[in-house]
């Protein structure tokens, strides 16, 4: 299993590859934002994307339409870890295309959950 | 001024939350108070938040503090901590004040937060310019002290419905 990290922080993005590490995932690639993440999601597909929302130069919202946009790429789970975790912020990132939703602080089971929903959809 | 009780309970709870479920560091929470720091602070980072209240969230801790939770969050040894810290400490004023927003948004309308900033230094202090109502609450993180404050300006002050 293939994995895509898209955060502009460095210690969440080596955060969620320990994680995925742990959870028996070692594949995982990483980028700064959502412009560098479409960059490499063009040049190496993956099998998931695990993106944060507020980045700079291209915020998770903007980033998970432009993955829908492109035939090469729209097909690809699209899983949001992030702080923003009210009603609208949700509905907001659905409607762009996130698959699922993780709401931090979060625990490795969460992440697997998620996962797993998001690979079964 | 000091900010609602309940307001800084929610603050208290919200911070706990990321410790215990991001770091594993448990944090031992202390009666909130107004006023200037009483322990060196040379890490502090904050997060501004708009929009039904507007305010900051801010993060105080030592340098040896902060390279600990960098650790913690990390999965790495203290002594191998080097330029991770600003980045680190700004995930977790990040995360409070998140959590903080979500559980107010919850129960009122909400508000968005802005990107972290982070100072590290000594011989410094924060001061504002117009009036704010703050209140700081006070941690032992194992022996290290920390402390998260709330800031309030506008007209949305109060405490919890």
């Amino acid at each position: 299993m293939r994995f895509l990290v898209v955060d502009d922080s460095s210690t969440m993005r080596r955060i969620i590859i320990n994680t995925l590490n742990k959870l028996g995932y070692t594949e995982c690639r990483e980028a700064g934002n959502g412009r560098e993440g479409l960059d490499a999601l063009t040049a190496n597909p993956v099998d998931i994307v695990i993106t944060d929302w507020n980045m700079p130069e291209m915020s998770g919202v903007e980033f998970a339409r432009a993955v829908r946009a492109n035939d090469a790429t729209k097909a690809v789970p699209i899983l949001m870890v992030t702080t923003n975790a009210a009603e609208g912020d949700i509905v907001e990132a659905l409607k762009a295309g996130v698959s699922n939703y993780v709401v931090k602080p979060f625990t490795p089971a969460t992440i697997k959950e998620k996962i797993e929903a998001v690979l079964k959809a | 001024m000091s900010v609602p009780h309940s307001l800084l309970t929610t603050l208290v709870s919200a911070t706990e939350e990321v410790f215990d479920t991001m770091l594993a560091l448990p944090l031992q929470a202390k009666a909130p108070v107004t006023g200037p720091l009483d322990v060196p602070a040379n890490v502090v980072a904050t997060v501004a938040f708009a929009g039904h209240r507007r305010g900051l969230v801010v993060v105080y801790s030592s340098l040896a503090a902060a390279r600990q939770i960098t650790s913690s969050m990390l999965g790495i040894p203290v002594h191998e901590v080097n330029g991770e810290v600003p980045d680190a400490m700004g995930e977790i004023a990040n995360m409070v004040a998140g959590t903080f927003r979500n559980r107010l948004a919850a129960v009122e309308p909400s508000s968005d937060i802005s990107v972290p900033t982070v100072t590290i230094g000594t011989d410094f202090s924060t001061l504002y310019s117009s009036a704010v109502f703050r209140s700081r609450c006070p941690f032992d993180m194992q022996g290290e002290p920390l402390s998260v404050e709330l800031i309030l300006t506008g007209d949305q002050v109060g405490g919890l419905k």
